[in-house]
């Protein structure tokens, strides 16, 4: 209490002077419209910067959070998108409640090798999460690859820049098969093979996934036909592609889950036994 | 209540008279206002209790406002050179203004008008910023001040003229 008594005797001139200022800033404010309204204008300036700057340090510390409230909404709309673009191949999808066999779980990349022939991923669900082996991986734009090896919390993916992997694809307006692979350079360059050569089309086609691997649903838009050569010997097309997103920068992830694998497998299996 | 006192009561009234009567309604070249009335602040003693002199000067800038119709500005401009004059002082003085001195006998000349043209210049510069309070109007403030502070300058230093006479005697 003393030193508080101390102080303000030792500032008093200071207090002094600001309390008397301020009774006239006051009286000024109130005699006079125009000086009014002048401090009313700064008044507002002043709080609209401070507000702004609250609003924004406060968007800062939440983006996170954000974040990840957006990426599990773009989860359902990325569902809900893949659902419509299968509707040729399940017609009754959204009508009754026939269910669409893929689900979708949201992953981050933390490493991404593109350098080599044979590139993998590793994201950051394992088996806790429901991850298990043979899943396929895709991105917002276009597909990553399938999960080859599954750990507690981690999972290795096969990169599609791989020259081993095939993928099953269609040309959207022909609806014709082919497969596509990677040249092996540039992460966006693949080629596409065994389409065949009665089929019209033209560059700048749009490239979708067929549907015909238990990996990836039909009509995952991929990339664009940039230019193609006939075969006449063996009857097939050979189609340069570009793909609309590179693999290799890659950040967040969904992996896709088809409940109906089990069953199409056994199919198989049986097949194979007879 | 001793003689310094006396003088300095009188001259407050005698200031704040004669401000408000005559040099407020002086309009020279139409626009021009000399303030004389900041002599009270170069005679009041170096040495005496800040705080009553802020309290002064409080009350000296607040009566011209009142009797002038002049919202605030006075007031401000002057409270705030009262609370500025420690390093007015310091600065136009040096050292010497540490030392108890009176102020009118042993000062040099120029000290005492280098210190009343700070004192000048800073209260006509916060009253005509307060007075405009508008950035776009800078060129009229600095015009007003200019003006202003030169006929202030003038008459004021008739005024501590006559202090000295009055003082010898």
């Amino acid at each position: 209490m003393q030193r508080i008594i101390n102080a303000l005797i030792q500032y008093r001139n200071s207090i002094l002077y600001f309390f008397l200022l301020s009774c006239s800033i006051l009286f000024l404010s109130k005699k006079s419209k125009y000086h009014k309204t002048q401090l009313e204008a700064y008044g507002m300036y002043a709080t609209k910067e401070l507000y702004n700057l609250n609003y924004e340090l406060l968007n800062y510390f939440n983006l996170k959070k954000k974040n990840e409230e957006l990426l599990k909404e773009n989860r359902k709309l990325k569902e809900l998108h893949l659902k419509s673009n299968s509707l040729a191949l399940y017609p009754n999808a959204f009508g009754e409640k026939r269910r669409f066999p893929f689900k979708l779980k949201e992953a981050n990349v933390i490493k991404n090798s593109f350098l080599n022939q044979r590139n993998n991923l590793i994201i950051d669900k394992g088996s806790v999460d429901g991850i298990k082996n043979e899943m396929g991986v895709i991105s917002k734009n276009g597909i990553i690859g399938i999960v080859n090896s599954v750990s507690k919390n981690y999972s290795r993916v096969i990169s599609i820049l791989n020259q081993e992997i095939k993928i099953n694809v269609r040309l959207k307006k022909s609806n014709a098969l082919g497969s596509m692979y990677w040249k092996g350079l540039n992460p966006l360059e693949f080629k596409i093979e065994d389409v065949i050569n009665n089929v019209s089309f033209k560059k700048g086609d749009t490239i979708i996934t067929g549907g015909m691997s238990s990996y990836f649903p039909y009509g995952i838009p991929l990339g664009e036909v940039v230019d193609f050569e006939s075969n006449s010997q063996n009857g097939y097309y050979t189609i340069n592609a570009r793909l609309f997103e590179d693999p290799s920068l890659v950040n967040y992830v969904y992996i896709l889950t088809n409940e109906d694998k089990k069953e199409i497998k056994q199919l198989q299996e049986n097949f194979k036994d007879e | 209540m001793n003689r310094k006192s006396l003088i300095l009561l009188i001259s407050f009234i005698s200031l704040l008279f004669f401000q408000i009567f005559v040099f407020n309604n002086m309009n020279i070249f139409g626009f021009i206002n000399p303030m004389i009335y900041l002599v009270f602040l170069v005679v009041y003693d170096f040495d005496s209790d800040q705080t009553l002199f802020i309290l002064v000067c409080f009350l000296l800038g607040f009566s011209i406002d009142f009797f002038s119709q002049s919202g605030g500005a006075h007031t401000i401009a002057t409270l705030t050179v009262s609370f500025l004059r420690p390093i007015l002082i310091r600065n136009s003085y040096g050292v010497t203004s540490e030392v108890p001195i009176s102020f009118q006998a042993d000062t040099r000349k120029i000290n005492k008008y280098t210190f009343l043209s700070l004192i000048l210049i800073l209260h006509h510069l916060i009253y005509f910023s307060v007075v405009y309070f508008n950035w776009n109007a800078i060129y009229l403030i600095l015009r007003n001040i200019f003006s202003t502070f030169i006929f202030s300058l003038i008459l004021s230093v008739m005024v501590l003229n006559f202090y000295r006479k009055s003082d010898d005697s």
